[in-house]
C-alpha cells in the first residue's frame, strides 16, 4: 500500500512537470504569467495559482475566466498570485494580465485540476497506559464535498529516538456530506509510559467521477503521546503490576535517570537482553509467559545503585463452573455448590471471584469462597414466594471471565440438614419411640426419614413420612423389636414428595431392650435311667430369640393324673435333671424362666411302650448328614423321634434328639458334633398318645476311617500242614467304621528277617485268606509245610480302608516219619560200607602191611627229611629271608665302647632311665649314636653265626622314625638340642611297662613281650647289642649312612629275636630311651 | 448541677475509700516482707523477654526464608541487598548507631523496643492479610501472636522496673490504604525491610535483654520498689 502510494506521488509529479513544460511553450516569454496550476480540495472550487516574473510581482493582476462562449468572462482584480474559481464541468479560459506584462491566456482543462484533500488534524490522542492502547479521533471533513466519496486513511505510528515507524495502518472511511469524528483505535505492543509515541495521519479521497490527477492530503501534524523517559524525575519499570494470560508474549521497559546506567534487567531469576529506547528507557521482551507464583513474578531493573521493579501476575482466565448444582437444606437458604476447574493461578485481589446471579428476581449475590476446598459453595436466600431460580454463576479475574446457568425448583431441590438430638424412649420391651430434630423450615413439603434399626444379627430400615414443620422436633415408634436386644437407631431424612437426596444419618443412639418372659418352653426328651428307678429329662437351651432375655433356671415338674409327683427347680446352666420315679410313670413338664416369667410348659410323657423286633441298620453319612429312614408307622400319631449320643461310647452321653412330624419316614441327621470315624447309635422312637415307643436303632458313621489296628489273634493249634488261627473283635473305638472283612496273609519267612508287609510284597507263595464272614472267629489254614517257619498277617478292611497289619511267626510241627526214614536210611548205608571195609581189609591185610606199615623203612620215600632239606635250600615261602635287591634299613648302632668311661656313662644313665621313663616313649635321642645300614639277609647271616667274641657289646640299634631321619641330615650338627625336642623318635606300638623296660634281658620280658601285640623290638636291644658291633662301618658310618627304617623293620623281629643270650648283655637296655634322659633331665649326672 | 452536686459527693467519697483501698493493695507487694517476689518477678520477666527474643529470632529464620522464596528472584537470593529506599522508612529502623544506643538509657532503650515491635507489628499484620498461600499466613499470623507477646512482655518488663509505657500512637501509620506501596514491587521491597528490620531488631534486642539482666541487681529494684511505696 505505502509502495502504491508513493508510486502514486511520484507519477502525478511527473505529469505536473510535463504540464508546465507544456504551458511555459505555450505561453511564451519570460515575465508573462506562467506555470497556471489549479488545485482544487473540495471539487467544488479550485485554487489556481501562479509564477509571474520580477517585473510583474508589484503591482495588480486581472484576472478573467471564462467557461465557455455562453456564459459572460468573469473578471476581477487581485494582487495575489492565487485565485479561487469554481471548476470547469469541461474546461476554462483564464486570461492574466499583470501589470507591466502581456495579457496571457490559459485554457484550464478539467483532466489538469489536481485533486488534493484538505489535511486532516487530529482531534485528539488520548493514551490508556493500563492497555497500552491510543485512541485517534479526527473529523472527515465531509460537509466539503458535494456528494459522498469513499476516503482512506493513512495513520503512521512511530516511537523512539531518532523517530521510527512503527506501524503504518490504512483506514477506510465514507464520506457522507456532512463532518463526522472518526476514531481509531491502537494497542502498542510496547507499554506506552516507556517511550513516547508520536501519530500523524494524511488522507485520500477516491472520487471517481473527477477525472483529474488525485493525490494523497498532507500528514498532519504530528501527535505526541509523552513517555515517562520524558518526565523528569520519574523512573520505574512498566507496565505496572500487569494481569497477563498464560502464553503471553511482554515487553517491559527501564525508565531511569539520565545519569544512572543500567546494570540488568530480570523477568523471574532470568536475566535478558535489553533495547534502548531513549537514553533514559530500557526494554526487554520476555515471550510466551508462563504461570507466575502466587505472589507474581517480578521484573527487576537494576541500576547503578537503586533498583526498580514491577511485578506481573501471569495466570489463566478463569474455566466455566462445572457441575453446578443448587438445593436447599432448610428454605432459608439455597446452597449452589460448584467445581471451579483448573486454577487461574493469580490469588489475591486478582483471584478468580463468584457472584450468583438470579434472572428472575434481578438479585445478585456475590460469593466469597476459600480455594482450599475442592467444591466451591454460595449461599442465595431463599426468597419469598419464588420456587424457580434462574441461576447465573459469573466467574470473572483481571484475565476473563465465564459463566454457567441453572434452572431450579427449589421444592425438588431439598437435601435437609443431619437430623440432630435424637433420642430413644422405651415403651415396653418390643417398642420404642424415637425422637429428633431438624433445623429447617419445612411447613410446605412432607419429611420422608428412614429409621435405621440394627443389632447384632439384624439390621432393617423404616420409613417414616411426616409433614414438615418449622424447625421442630419429629417423632416416630418402632415396634416388633425383639425383648433384650441391644439395638442402634439413627435417622436420615429428604423430602417425600420430590426425593433428591437423603440428609447425613444422625449420630447413632442405643438403646437395649427389656426382657420379656420366654417365648416357648425348651424342647425336652427324657429317658429311663440304666437301672429303670429314675427318668433322666434333658432339654435344649432356648434361642437367644426365644429367651427374651437371660435364662436363670428351668422348672422341672412331674405329674400323674394332675398331681403334683415332683418339682425341681434347676438352675443354669445345667441341661438335664433326674427324678426319682420307681417303675410308675408321669407327665413331665419343664418351664424356662428368666427375670420377666416363664415360659409355657413343654410336657413329655415318661412312658415307654413295649417295642419288639427292634432291628439294628448300618447307616453312613451321605453329604453332611446321616440319613435314616423307616417304613410308615401309621399308629404313630404324634410323629417321630430320633434320639442320639454325642458319644459312640457307653452311658453317660450327652444326649441329642430330634422330633419330625408324623408323615416323615425319612431324615437326614445332621449335626456339627459328628466326626468321621465315630460310630453314633440312633434310636428312633414313634410317639403314641400313650407314650413313645422304641422303633429301630441305626447306627451311623459320619466318614468311615480305616481302623485303627488289625484284630489281635493267635495261633491256637498248629500241625505239620495247618494252623488254626483265633482273633478277637476290634474295639468299637477303633473300627471307625463297618466291618467288610478280614483279610490273612500267610508266607514263609524268618522271624527276624526285615520284610515289607506282605500284602504288598508281592510274593508268589504269599497265601491270601479273606473272611467275610464276620461272625467266624477263628480259621484254619491248611497245606502247610511242616517244621517251616511262617510269617502270618492279619489285616481289617472297612470303606474307610484297610488297618495297619498284625503280624505273628508260626512255625509248623515236624513231619515224623519223614523225619525217621531220614534217619534210617543213612545209618543202614553207614553199617553196610563199614562191614564191606572189613570183609576187603580182612582179605587184604598182607598187602596192607606190606604197604604201609613195612619193617625197614627207605629214607628215600621219609617225607619227613624231604620237608627238612627245602628249607636248607631256603624257602620260596619264607618271604623274610628273600634276597631281594638291598634297600637299606637303617640300623643305628650307639656305639658303647667296652672302654670304662662309655660303659659308665651307661650305667650312670641307667638308674635315670629307670627311674625316669617317660610314659609314652616317644623321645628318643640321636645324638652320639651310629647309624648301620644293615640288610635282613645280612642280619640272618648274623643271626645264625651269633659273636661270642664280644658278648659285653654295647652297640645299640635305635629305630628312629622317618621323620627325625631327616633333621639329622639337613643339619646334622647345628641343631642338636632341637632335635632332641623335636624328634618324635620312635613310637612303640605297644605302652610298654616301666617294669618291663627295668628287667634286663629277662626271660619275663620276653614271655610278655610275646603276649603283646604289635610291634616290640625295642624290647630286645639286647639283641641288637650282640649283633650290631660286628658290622665294621658301624663306627664311621656314623651319621653319614642315615636312611629310612627298613620296611621289613616288623619282619626283622624274627631275626632280631634270638632265642637267649640276654643274660650275657646286662645293662644297655633301653639306650635310647635313657640318652634322651640323660640329655634331658641329668645333664650334669 | 445541685442534683448533680448532691450526687456528686457520696460518690467521691465511694471513689475516695476506693481509690484508697487500691493504693493500698497496689502497696501491698512493696511491703518489705513481700520484695522477694516482685525482684524475682522483674529478673524474672526479663530472662522470659530474653529467652522469647531468642525463639522469635529463631522464628524468623525460617518464616523469612520461606516469606523471600515466596516473593520470589530476587528477593530470595543470597546476595539482594537493595539500598534502602525513601519509601521503605515507613518500616522503624533499627540503624541508630550502636555506640549511640549504648549511650541510651535503660528506660530509652525499652521504649524504643517497645515502640519498634509495636510498628512492627502492625506491618506484619497488614502483611498477613495480603499473603496469597494459606500456609504462610498461618505461619506468619503464629509470629504475629509470638511478636505480640514480645511487646506485651517488654511492656511488663518496663513497668516492673517502674517506667512508663512510651505514650503517642503506637497504632497503625496511618490508614492501611493510604501507606500502602503505590505497586507490588515497592510493596514486596517492604516487606523485605520489614524481614530485615525485624531480624536486626530482634538480635538487637536480645543483647539488651542480656545486658539488662546483668545490669539490674535486685537490691536496686528493691530500694526503687520501697521509695515507690511509700
Amino acid at each position: 500500500m505505502w509502495k502504491n502510494s508513493s508510486l502514486r506521488c511520484l507519477l502525478a509529479l511527473a505529469i505536473l512537470c510535463l504540464r508546465s513544460l507544456i504551458y511555459s511553450q505555450e505561453i511564451g516569454s519570460l515575465g508573462d504569467p506562467q506555470n497556471l496550476k489549479c488545485v482544487t480540495h473540495n471539487l467544488q472550487k479550485m485554487l489556481c495559482t501562479w509564477d509571474v516574473s520580477s517585473r510583474g510581482r508589484r503591482g495588480q493582476t486581472d484576472f478573467c475566466y471564462t467557461t465557455n462562449d455562453l456564459t459572460p468572462q468573469v473578471c476581477f482584480k487581485t494582487k495575489e498570485r492565487r485565485v479561487e474559481i469554481p471548476i470547469p464541468e469541461s474546461s476554462i479560459t483564464v486570461t492574466i494580465k499583470s501589470s507591466g506584462t502581456a495579457t496571457k491566456e490559459f485554457v484550464i482543462h478539467q483532466k489538469d485540476i489536481s485533486f488534493v484533500p484538505i489535511t486532516p488534524h487530529i482531534l485528539s490522542l488520548m493514551p490508556d497506559f493500563p492497555t497500552s492502547t491510543l485512541n485517534l479521533k479526527w473529523s472527515d471533513n465531509g460537509s466539503v464535498f458535494p456528494y459522498g466519496l469513499d476516503a482512506l486513511w493513512q495513520i503512521q505510528i512511530l516511537r523512539k529516538e531518532p523517530m521510527e515507524v512503527v506501524t503504518q495502518v490504512t483506514y477506510y472511511s465514507k464520506l457522507t456530506h456532512e463532518d463526522v469524528i472518526l476514531s481509531w483505535n491502537w494497542t502498542s505492543d510496547m507499554p506506552l509510559e516507556c517511550t513516547s509515541h508520536y501519530v500523524k495521519i494524511r488522507c485520500y479521497i477516491n472520487a471517481t467521477q473527477f477525472v483529474g490527477s488525485k493525490d494523497w492530503s498532507d500528514w498532519s501534524p504530528t501527535e505526541v503521546i509523552p513517555g515517562k523517559d520524558t518526565e523528569p524525575g520519574e523512573s520505574g519499570v512498566f507496565p505496572l503490576d500487569p494481569v497477563v494470560a498464560v502464553g503471553s508474549d511482554l515487553t517491559f521497559c527501564c525508565v531511569h535517570e539520565e545519569d544512572q546506567r543500567i546494570t540488568n534487567m530480570t523477568y523471574g531469576s532470568k536475566s535478558y537482553t535489553m533495547m534502548q529506547l531513549s537514553s533514559r528507557s530500557h526494554a526487554i521482551r520476555v515471550l510466551n509467559a508462563n504461570v507466575s507464583n502466587s505472589s507474581g513474578t517480578n521484573v527487576v531493573c537494576r541500576l547503578e545503585n537503586a533498583w526498580e521493579g514491577s511485578v506481573v501476575f501471569v495466570g489463566y482466565a478463569p474455566d466455566t463452573p462445572q457441575n453446578l448444582s443448587c438445593e436447599t437444606p432448610n428454605f432459608l437458604i439455597i446452597k449452589c455448590t460448584w467445581k471451579p476447574g483448573r486454577p487461574s493461578g493469580l490469588y489475591g485481589e486478582r483471584r478468580t471471584k463468584y457472584s450468583l446471579f438470579e434472572r428472575t428476581s434481578g438479585r445478585n449475590v456475590s460469593c466469597e469462597v476459600s480455594g482450599l476446598n475442592k467444591d466451591h459453595v454460595c449461599d442465595f436466600p431463599v426468597l419469598p414466594a419464588q420456587k424457580t431460580y434462574d441461576f447465573i454463576l459469573g466467574v470473572s479475574n483481571p484475565i476473563g471471565q465465564a459463566k454457567s446457568s441453572l434452572l431450579v425448583d427449589i421444592t425438588q431441590r431439598v437435601h435437609p440438614k443431619t437430623p440432630e438430638k435424637l433420642t430413644v424412649t422405651e415403651n415396653n420391651s418390643t417398642s420404642i419411640q424415637l425422637r429428633w430434630f431438624i433445623n429447617g423450615s419445612f411447613a410446605e413439603i412432607r419429611l420422608l426419614c428412614q429409621l435405621e434399626i440394627s443389632s447384632s444379627h439384624s439390621e432393617r430400615k423404616l420409613n417414616v413420612s411426616t409433614p414438615g414443620r418449622k424447625s421442630s422436633t419429629y417423632t416416630a415408634q418402632v415396634n416388633e423389636l425383639h425383648p433384650h436386644t441391644k439395638y442402634q437407631f439413627r435417622v436420615r431424612c429428604s423430602d417425600a414428595d420430590h426425593f433428591w437426596r437423603w440428609s447425613d444419618w444422625s449420630r447413632g443412639v442405643e438403646q437395649t431392650t427389656s426382657e420379656a418372659p420366654p417365648a416357648r418352653g425348651p424342647d425336652i426328651w427324657r429317658e429311663r435311667s440304666p437301672s429303670g428307678e429314675n427318668v433322666i429329662v434333658f432339654w435344649k437351651p432356648l434361642s437367644p430369640s426365644e429367651s427374651n432375655g437371660i435364662i436363670v433356671s428351668h422348672e422341672v415338674s412331674c405329674y400323674l393324673l394332675d398331681m403334683l409327683l415332683e418339682h425341681k427347680v434347676v438352675l443354669e446352666p445345667s441341661n438335664s435333671t433326674e427324678i426319682k420315679l420307681g417303675k410308675s410313670d408321669c407327665v413331665i413338664s419343664v418351664v424356662a424362666r428368666n427375670n420377666a416369667g416363664s415360659s409355657p410348659p413343654s410336657r413329655i410323657t415318661s412312658v415307654e411302650l413295649p417295642s419288639d423286633n427292634v432291628t439294628t441298620d448300618q447307616a453312613v453319612a451321605v453329604g453332611n448328614g446321616i440319613n435314616i429312614s423307616w417304613d410308615s408307622y401309621p399308629n404313630m400319631t404324634c410323629g417321630y423321634i430320633v434320639k442320639w449320643c454325642h458319644s459312640s461310647g457307653s452311658e453317660p452321653c450327652s444326649v441329642d434328639w430330634q422330633k419330625f412330624p408324623s408323615n416323615t419316614t425319612s431324615v437326614v441327621i445332621k449335626s456339627a458334633l459328628f466326626k468321621p470315624g465315630v460310630r453314633y447309635n440312633f434310636s428312633l422312637y414313634g410317639c403314641k398318645s400313650m407314650g413313645y415307643q422304641l422303633l429301630k436303632n441305626v447306627t451311623g458313621y459320619m466318614k468311615e476311617l480305616p481302623p485303627k489296628t488289625a484284630p489281635n489273634f493267635i495261633v491256637e493249634e498248629t500241625s505239620s500242614d495247618s494252623i488254626l488261627v483265633k482273633w478277637e473283635d476290634i474295639p468299637i473305638e477303633e473300627c471307625r467304621g463297618f466291618f467288610k472283612r478280614i483279610s490273612s496273609f500267610l508266607c514263609k519267612g524268618e522271624k527276624d528277617a526285615l520284610k515289607p508287609r506282605l500284602s504288598e510284597s508281592g510274593n508268589p507263595e504269599l497265601k491270601v485268606n479273606n473272611i467275610t464272614d464276620l461272625t467266624k472267629k477263628s480259621m484254619k489254614i491248611l497245606d502247610l509245610q511242616g517244621k517251616t517257619s511262617y510269617q502270618l498277617e492279619l489285616q481289617a478292611y472297612t470303606a474307610g480302608g484297610l488297618s495297619p497289619p498284625n503280624s505273628l511267626y508260626v512255625v509248623t510241627k515236624e513231619d515224623s516219619v519223614g523225619l525217621i526214614i531220614a534217619i534210617l536210611i543213612p545209618v543202614a548205608v553207614v553199617v553196610l560200607l563199614g562191614v564191606l571195609a572189613s570183609i576187603f581189609c580182612y582179605r587184604k591185610r598182607e598187602w596192607i602191611k606190606e604197604t604201609f606199615y613195612p619193617e625197614i623203612p627207605n629214607p628215600e620215600n621219609s617225607k619227613a627229611l624231604q620237608f627238612q632239606r627245602n628249607i636248607c635250600e631256603g624257602n620260596k615261602t619264607l618271604k623274610t629271608l628273600e634276597m631281594n635287591p638291598c634297600t637299606p634299613n637303617s640300623v643305628e648302632v650307639v656305639e658303647t665302647q667296652s672302654t670304662a668311661p662309655k660303659i659308665e656313662d651307661t650305667e650312670m644313665m641307667s638308674p635315670a632311665a629307670e627311674t625316669t621313663v617317660p610314659e609314652d616313649g616317644s623321645e628318643s635321642e640321636m645324638e652320639n649314636h651310629v647309624v648301620v645300614s644293615y640288610c635282613p639277609p645280612i642280619i640272618e647271616e648274623e643271626i645264625s653265626n651269633p659273636p661270642t667274641d664280644e658278648p659285653g657289646g654295647s652297640s645299640q640299634v635305635v629305630y628312629i622314625d622317618i621323620q627325625s631321619m631327616y633333621q639329622p641330615q639337613i643339619k646334622p650338627e647345628e641343631e642338636p638340642e632341637i632335635d632332641l625336642v623335636t624328634t618324635a623318635g620312635y613310637k612303640p606300638q605297644m605302652q610298654l611297662s616301666i617294669s618291663a623296660l627295668k628287667i634286663e634281658g629277662h626271660s619275663p620280658v620276653e614271655e610278655e613281650l610275646d603276649k603283646t601285640a604289635g610291634y616290640r623290638p625295642q624290647a630286645n636291644t639286647n639283641a641288637w647289642n650282640m649283633g650290631t658291633p660286628d658290622s665294621p662301618g658301624s663306627v664311621e658310618s656314623n651319621n653319614e649312612n642315615a636312611s629310612f627304617g627298613s620296611p621289613c623293620s616288623i619282619n626283622s623281629r624274627q631275626f632280631l629275636l634270638p632265642p637267649k643270650d640276654d643274660e650275657d648283655s646286662p645293662k644297655p637296655i633301653n639306650t635310647a630311651w635313657s640318652f634322651t634322659h640323660f640329655f634331658q633331665n641329668k645333664p650334669n649326672d | 448541677p445541685d442534683v448533680r452536686a448532691d450526687d456528686g459527693d457520696p460518690a467521691g467519697d465511694s471513689w475516695g475509700i476506693f481509690t484508697f483501698l487500691c493504693a493500698a493493695l497496689c502497696n501491698l507487694p512493696a511491703l518489705p516482707a513481700l520484695n522477694c517476689s516482685e525482684e524475682l518477678g522483674a529478673g524474672q520477666s526479663i530472662q522470659q523477654t530474653y529467652d522469647l527474643t531468642r525463639y522469635l529470632e529463631h522464628q524468623l529464620r525460617t518464616l523469612a526464608g520461606t516469606y523471600l522464596n515466596y516473593l520470589g528472584p530476587p528477593f530470595n537470593e543470597p546476595d539482594f541487598n537493595p539500598p534502602r529506599m525513601a519509601r521503605a522508612e515507613r518500616v522503624p529502623s533499627a540503624t541508630v548507631d550502636l555506640d549511640l544506643w549504648r549511650g541510651l538509657t535503660d528506660n530509652a532503650r525499652l521504649a524504643a523496643n517497645y515502640r519498634a515491635y509495636s510498628r512492627l507489628l502492625c506491618y506484619l499484620r497488614v502483611l498477613d492479610g495480603q499473603v496469597g498461600t494459606a500456609e504462610l499466613r498461618h505461619r506468619l499470623s503464629h509470629f504475629c501472636a509470638s511478636l505480640q507477646g514480645l511487646v506485651l512482655s517488654i511492656g511488663g518488663v518496663m513497668s516492673s522496673l517502674g517506667y512508663p509505657l512510651p505514650a503517642g500512637p503506637v497504632g497503625p501509620p496511618g490508614p492501611p490504604g493510604a501507606s500502602a506501596a503505590p505497586n507490588d514491587f515497592l510493596k514486596k521491597m517492604d516487606d523485605f525491610w520489614l524481614l530485615k528490620e525485624l531480624q536486626t531488631w530482634l538480635w538487637r534486642s536480645a543483647k539488651d535483654f542480656n545486658r539488662l539482666k546483668k545490669k539490674v541487681p535486685p537490691a536496686v529494684v528493691t530500694l526503687r520498689l520501697e521509695a515507690r511505696g511509700f
